[in-house]
C-alpha cells in the first residue's frame, strides 16, 4: 500500500500554510509587544536624570523646554542651555556623562537624543494649545520627574493612541476637539 | 432609538452642517488672473506635493492641488486666452463626501471639506464622483532628492502611497490662525487666514476669508454680479466662487453670447465651459474653414500659446 504523490503533496501544503501562518503571526506579535503593549525606554546618548534635575533640584519643565507653551513642539534644550548652568556646577564637573556633555559642547555638536513621546507624522499634536487648556505635563509624559531614564508608560496613556486622545477630548468637551482637522492634516 | 443604519444615513446626508461656525471661502477674480501660475508654485512648496516627473505626468498620475485650466475664446488670429484657477471647491453638498465608504472625506464645522489621510484605504471613488477633477492619488510613495527634503513643510503631512489628496484650504494655516485668535478670545479676523495661493497672487486675485462676517473681503467679492460657481447645475454649493471675466467681446464674435446678457445666469454659467463647448465646436464642421482638420486647428492655438 502507497499513498498518492498528489494526497502527499496536499499535506505537504498544509504544514507549509500553517508554518507561514505562524511566521506571520509571531511577526505581528512581536511588533505589538514592542510596539504597543509595552513600555518604550531607549537609551539615550548621555544618561540624562529628570530625577535627579525635575525632581531633587525642582527644576521647573519649562525651564529647558521653554517652547511648550507657545508652539507645537516643547523643543529640547540646546547644549548651550545645559552648558550655561553646568559650568558653575563644578562639584560635578567630573561625573562621566557631565564629561561626555563637554566634549559634545567642544566639539559644537548637537546632542542625538532619542524620542521618547513620538506621534505618526500624519498627527500634529500641539503641545500649546493644552498648556493654555490647564494640561499637567505628567498627564501625558507620566512622573517624568520621578524618571532616571524617560519611559513611555503603556498604563497610563495607552502609548499615545488615538483613543486615548479622544477620551480626553471628550471628557474634557475641547471645542471642535473630535473633528479631524483638528489634528490631521 | 437611532440605529447604525440611521446615523450611516444621517451622516451620509449632504450639507450634514446647516450652519457653520466659520465658512471659509475663496473668491476668484478671473478679470485679474493673469495665469502666472505664482499660486501653483505656492501650493506645491506649502503643501509638500511632490514632483512626479514627466512620465507619470504623462499617465496623467500628476499632483497639482491647484491647476491654472486655460481657455480660447475666439478662433485664429482672433484669439483670446482665458485662465481659470481649478482647485477642490469645497462644496457643501459634495458629491465626493457622499461616495467614500470609510468616511476619510467629511464636512467639518468650518465648512472645509476634510480629507483624512490616515483613514483613506484609497477606492478613489471620490476622484471618480467629483465633477472638478481635482482629486489626486498616490500612485507611488514619492521622495524628494538630498537637499529639497529639507524644505518640506513640518506642518502637512507627506503622503504616503495609497491615498487621496485633494486642496485643504491650507488648513494648517487655519488652525494657527485660530489658535492664535483663541489666546485673545476673538475670532478670526479678515485676512488673518490665508492660504498660500492667496498670499502668493501677484494681482490679489484670490480673496480667501469667512463668508459669515459680512465685513470680511470675500463677503464683499460674493456681491458682486460677475461672481458665479464652477458647474452651478450640479447643487454641489462650491466655496470657491469665480468672478466671471468682464473684458470688450472680441470682434469675431464667437463669444458674445458669453458676454452678451450678465443677468442671464446660463450665460454665467458658461463661462466656466471650455470653449468649443460654448462657442463652436471644433469637432463640428461649421467652423472649420476649408481644408483644415480640428488637431491642425488646435496646433495653431498652442502656437498662439
Amino acid at each position: 500500500m502507497s499513498i498518492g504523490v498528489f494526497e502527499a503533496a496536499r499535506s505537504v501544503i498544509k504544514g507549509l500554510i500553517i508554518a507561514v501562518l505562524a511566521i506571520i503571526g509571531a511577526y505581528i506579535g512581536h511588533w505589538a509587544h514592542g510596539a504597543i503593549l509595552n513600555d518604550y525606554t531607549p537609551v539615550q546618548p548621555i544618561e540624562f536624570s529628570h530625577e535627579v534635575h525635575a525632581g531633587e533640584n525642582e527644576i521647573p519643565c519649562e525651564y529647558c523646554h521653554s517652547w511648550a507653551g507657545r508652539s507645537a513642539t516643547a523643543g529640547v534644550p540646546s547644549v548651550e542651555t545645559c552648558v550655561g548652568c553646568h559650568k558653575g556646577l563644578t562639584e560635578v564637573r567630573d561625573k562621566p556623562d557631565v564629561v561626555k556633555l563637554f566634549d559634545y559642547w567642544e566639539r559644537g555638536e548637537g546632542i542625538p537624543w532619542v524620542k521618547v513621546h513620538d506621534t505618526p507624522d500624519f498627527v500634529h499634536f500641539r503641545h500649546k494649545p493644552h498648556i493654555r487648556g490647564g494640561v499637567e505635563c505628567q498627564t501625558c509624559h507620566g512622573p517624568v520627574e520621578e524618571m532616571a531614564r524617560v519611559t513611555r508608560r503603556v498604563d497610563l496613556n495607552e502609548n499615545l493612541r488615538m483613543p486615548w486622545c479622544i477620551d480626553c477630548h471628550t471628557e474634557e468637551d475641547v471645542a471642535n476637539g473630535r473633528d479631524c482637522l483638528t489634528c490631521h492634516y | 432609538m437611532s440605529t447604525i443604519r440611521d446615523k450611516l444615513r444621517e451622516y451620509r446626508t449632504a450639507g450634514y452642517y446647516t450652519e457653520f461656525e466659520y465658512h471659509w471661502t475663496m473668491a476668484v477674480d478671473l478679470d485679474r488672473c493673469t495665469g502666472c501660475e505664482a499660486c501653483v508654485v505656492a501650493c506645491q512648496a506649502e503643501n509638500n506635493l511632490p514632483i512626479v516627473g514627466e512620465k507619470l505626468m504623462r499617465q496623467g498620475r500628476e499632483m497639482k492641488w491647484l491647476r491654472i485650466e486655460r481657455y480660447w475664446d475666439g478662433e485664429y488670429p482672433n484669439a483670446r486666452l482665458n485662465f481659470i484657477p481649478m482647485l477642490c471647491q469645497h462644496c457643501d453638498e459634495a458629491p465626493c463626501e457622499i461616495a467614500c465608504p470609510v468616511f476619510a472625506t467629511y464636512h467639518n464645522q468650518d465648512g472645509l471639506n476634510a480629507q483624512v489621510y490616515n483613514r483613506c484605504i484609497g477606492t478613489r471613488t471620490c476622484a471618480v464622483y467629483c465633477p472638478y477633477e481635482v482629486r489626486f492619488f498616490n500612485w507611488f510613495t514619492y521622495t524628494w532628492d538630498e537637499p529639497l527634503e529639507q524644505q518640506l513643510n513640518p506642518d502637512v503631512t507627506v503622503r504616503e502611497k495609497g491615498v487621496m489628496e485633494k486642496c485643504t484650504f491650507c488648513v494648517q494655516r487655519i488652525n494657527r490662525a485660530k489658535d492664535l485668535a483663541r489666546d485673545e478670545d476673538r475670532r478670526v479676523a479678515d485676512g488673518e487666514a490665508q492660504p498660500a495661493c492667496a498670499q502668493a497672487c501677484p494681482t490679489d486675485a484670490i480673496v480667501f476669508g469667512d463668508r459669515n462676517d459680512p465685513e470680511s473681503a470675500v463677503s464683499r467679492k460674493l456681491e458682486d454680479p460677475r461672481a458665479y460657481s464652477v458647474l452651478e447645475e450640479l447643487n454641489t454649493h462650491p466655496s470657491v466662487v469665480y468672478l466671471k471675466n468682464a473684458r470688450k467681446p472680441l470682434a469675431g464674435g464667437a463669444d458674445d453670447d458669453h458676454h452678451g446678457d450678465e443677468s442671464d445666469s446660463r450665460a454665467s454659467r458658461e463661462g466656466a465651459r471650455p470653449t468649443w463647448e460654448r462657442g463652436h465646436d471644433p469637432r463640428s464642421g461649421p467652423a472649420l474653414r476649408e481644408g483644415e482638420t480640428p488637431s491642425l486647428q488646435t496646433q495653431q492655438a498652442d502656437t498662439v500659446a
